[in-house]
């Protein structure tokens, strides 16, 4: 945090007041959630804000085909951003990628967390050989490249957005494990657990009503770099053929189909996507970054 | 001792800037769309490959451009009775280690073909018809068959002669290091850099026209961006196979010349000919007890709701024409007036009505989105014009291997196929295609959409018995009348084969896809 000599003020503060306040002292962070807002917003209410469903095919038309910004089709409709080689119109077809890429993202991020951060609690709780067990594991899945993995994985489990939440939540999960296990081993430490065990608690209440509860700061902000990373990894999967089917195209295969164009100067097919794909991922960093900055304990005065 | 380095260096280039531009021009590099699999001439039956061969080694009879058979290392053929075909082979030939090239040749390449090893694909499907060899002299040999086979020198454009020196059945590896590839074309084997490219010098002792290039560099780049940027960078002079995204520009620059011609590779679409269908349900996603592919009036409204022209123009950027039937016009057994069905999606739905589907159905339509021209985009083309006419299709396209597979296995319901028909007549996809699947004939053995016609059978075994060729080809057409009027499959287009060169090149276009350097020419 920046060295503002602040004045303690009157009232205490609540953590959540004192969250928000820490949060908003960066514009640039409160701008990218703004952002991230309006790109979620964007996505629930995808059917009734695109002029277009870009996945109905006899909602396209081959005549539309490749139209350049601006260009209204013959029934009178204008495509703002432009269309792809099959009539569709960039900007629905921007805005549907959006909603796959939040989908598979936050929700790859939700589960691989979950399952991650749950055998990296018990790795760090259990110790001995369950610990090894589970942490030689991780070791193992996060010495090769997760591209790599995702790409074995959908060979072998085949296309669909199902499949690649699948391919993404095994790739991620060992990241969650890691950090989970790390913070818990510092907790596990501290008196409250030796008081809690000594009042003969359950295992799993000390384990989720005690332990977790403390080490879920550093969760959340691998969270949402985690949510960067798995839409970056959806585009890059579906840019290589391997992610969504052709008639619902995300933000990878958008770019992937256009990319093909770029020698002959109908740059808007890959540009669009692209630009959206890039803002997403900054906002959400950023916003992981300032989160971090902001629930990082060392940082605090 | 430095400075006198850099001036040798110096030297030197400033020799190479000032070479005279005809020794620069005597070299060609080629860029080629796909790895060879093997310089053995026999190995696999791939069409890269057959490209290649064409620079090192002779058929006896060869294609012309327009793919109509020709004299190479035979001079004439002609069927002295029935069963048995004589060609008179060419004088003063001689392989590129200096032996003359004659009858003993052509036995021993005939007798050799059915054995190479480890074949992923075997040419013995050219010699099979072949039951004897009869070397009458030095410069004449007689080819026995069972039955009455008027397809026998087409089929031998296909069989590309090695020399008999060789010895009893050699290796396909030796071909591969180079000491045995040897043959009697314009171009003699250098160098094979596996999935880079492959070297070759001119024949001198060539006994038909001599190429114009001292040296050709026949470079493979399977990467449609990466080989159209060679050619923009001058790193290659010609290449095979340009992307149809970027004719539009190509076409405009201009430093480069186009050649392009129309291609005996159909695109069609097949439809599941059986009983029941996989990939077929009712309007709302209800279970059907029969397949509405079946009904004939189902089909031509599905071929009549494609608006091909559409997709020749906006997805194939004209590098394509729609086509009616197996092969384009000028061809052998073309039929002519047979085109596609018009444009017509309100007579579409109110065939599907009469076939009782006033709803229509919902139906998944297949392809392979790595193998044809633009394939992944012309099914949801197609996609589109059936959902028009009620009919909901969803579509699926994936990598070629799984696709083929599954096509094999009958998975499929509709699904988008190629063909290319390297006869060039239509004997060739009639019997591969349409026939009725009897694998002891060797008919019907990709007819993956399970057509079954008797009658088309009953017109192609007389055709095939016919040795006269106005009588052979009119059966042909009647038999292709048939297939398309009970529209055994939708035909969509003939693809366009289109080469990019730099300016100052010529290429007669061939309809078999196949680049040869010996028929690139400097403009005169």
């Amino acid at each position: 945090m920046s060295g503002m000599a602040e004045i303690a003020p009157a009232a205490p503060e609540t953590p959540l007041q004192r969250f928000v306040r820490d949060f908003t002292s960066n514009r640039l962070a409160v701008g990218a959630l703004v952002v991230v807002l309006l790109i979620a917003l964007a996505a629930i209410f995808a059917p009734w804000i695109t002029p277009q469903n870009p996945y109905d095919l006899a909602q396209l038309d081959i005549m539309d085909g490749r139209l350049p910004p601006g260009a209204s089709s013959a029934a009178g409709m204008t495509y703002w951003l432009g269309t792809d080689d099959q009539g569709r119109d960039m900007l629905s077809g921007i805005i549907y990628g959006l909603r796959i890429s939040l989908i598979v993202g936050i929700g790859s991020a939700l589960i691989a967390g979950v399952v991650g951060s749950t055998l990296g609690l018990v790795a760090a709780y259990a110790g001995g050989r369950v610990e090894t067990a589970i942490m030689r594991l991780v070791d193992l899945q996060l010495s090769f490249p997760a591209i790599l993995v995702a790409l074995m994985i959908l060979a072998f489990l085949g296309k669909g957005i199902g499949n690649v939440m699948i391919a993404l939540v095994l790739v991620e999960w060992a990241r969650y494990a890691r950090t989970a296990r790390g913070a818990a081993l510092v907790e596990r430490r501290r008196e409250y657990i030796e008081a809690a065990e000594c009042l003969a608690l359950p295992r799993w209440r000390v384990l989720f009503r005690h332990l977790l509860p403390n080490c879920l700061p550093p969760l959340i902000v691998i969270g949402t770099i985690q949510i960067a990373r798995a839409i970056t990894l959806e585009a890059t999967l579906s840019f290589l053929g391997l992610g969504v089917p052709i008639t619902e195209p995300s933000l990878g295969l958008l770019i992937a189909n256009g990319y093909q164009y770029m020698l002959s100067g109908q740059y808007w097919i890959s540009f669009y996507p692209g630009l959206a794909l890039l803002l997403t991922i900054m906002a959400i960093n950023l916003v992981g970054d300032q989160l971090r900055d902001v629930l990082n304990p060392r940082q605090q005065r | 001792m430095f400075p006198t380095c850099r001036m040798v260096i110096l030297g030197a280039a400033l020799a190479a800037l000032t070479l005279p531009p005809a020794a620069r021009a005597q070299t060609l590099r080629v860029g080629a769309s796909a790895p060879v699999t093997s310089i053995d001439p026999h190995y696999h039956t791939y069409s890269p490959n057959v490209s290649l061969d064409a620079h090192i080694y002779e058929p006896l009879v060869d294609m012309d451009a327009a793919s109509r058979p020709i004299p190479r290392l035979a001079l004439s053929w002609k069927l002295v009775d029935n069963t048995v075909w004589e060609f008179h082979l060419r004088p003063g030939v001689k392989f590129h280690n200096g032996e003359d090239f004659t009858a003993a040749d052509v036995a021993y390449t005939i007798d050799r073909i059915p054995r190479v090893k480890n074949s992923p694909g075997s040419y013995a499907i050219y010699t099979k018809a072949i039951s004897s060899v009869e070397v009458v002299d030095p410069h004449t040999i007689r080819l026995h068959t069972k039955q009455v086979y008027p397809l026998l020198p087409i089929d031998l454009t296909q069989v590309y002669i090695i020399p008999h020196t060789l010895g009893a059945d050699p290796a396909t590896e030796d071909f591969n290091s180079g000491k045995d590839a040897i043959g009697t074309g314009p171009f003699r084997f250098v160098s094979y850099k596996s999935g880079d490219r492959i070297e070759m010098d001119r024949n001198d002792n060539y006994w038909g026209p001599k190429p114009d290039w001292q040296h050709v560099s026949y470079r493979m780049i399977p990467n449609d961006a990466a080989r159209t940027a060679a050619l923009l960078s001058g790193d290659v002079d010609f290449i095979e196979a340009v992307p149809t995204t970027d004719v539009a520009r190509l076409s405009h620059d201009k430093k480069l010349h186009l050649a392009e011609t129309v291609s005996l590779r159909i695109i069609f679409l097949w439809l599941d000919h059986r009983g029941m269908t996989p990939h077929v349900t009712g309007p709302n996603g209800e279970k059907l007890d029969h397949n509405p592919l079946t009904d004939l009036r189902v089909r031509q409204a599905l071929s009549m709701a494609i608006n091909r022209n559409a997709i020749v123009d906006r997805i194939m950027q004209g590098a394509a024409i729609p086509s009616g039937q197996f092969l384009p016009k000028g061809s052998f057994s073309y039929v002519p007036g047979l085109n596609p069905p018009a444009y017509d999606p309100a007579k579409a739905r109110q065939l599907l009505a009469a076939a009782g589907y006033p709803k229509g159905f919902r139906i998944e339509l297949d392809g392979p989105n790595d193998r044809y021209v633009n394939d992944g985009k012309i099914i949801q083309a197609v996609g589109q014009m059936w959902s028009r006419i009620g009919v909901q299709t969803a579509v699926n396209a994936i990598t070629w291997p799984s696709f083929i597979g599954q096509a094999n296995k009958g998975a499929f319901s509709a699904f988008l196929l190629g063909w290319g028909t390297s006869s060039g007549e239509a004997s060739n996809p009639l019997r591969s295609l349409i026939a009725t699947r009897t694998p002891a004939k060797g008919w019907g053995a990709v007819n993956r959409g399970f057509y079954s016609n008797p009658k088309v059978d009953e017109l192609l075994t007389t055709a095939l018995a016919t040795a006269d060729d106005a009588a052979r080809e009119k059966l042909l057409q009647q038999a292709t009348t048939l297939a398309m009027d009970d529209v055994a499959f939708i035909p969509l287009h003939n693809q366009k084969n289109i080469w990019a060169m730099r300016a100052g090149l010529t290429y007669a276009a061939r309809a078999d896809e196949t680049s040869r350097a010996q028929e690139v020419h400097p403009a005169k």
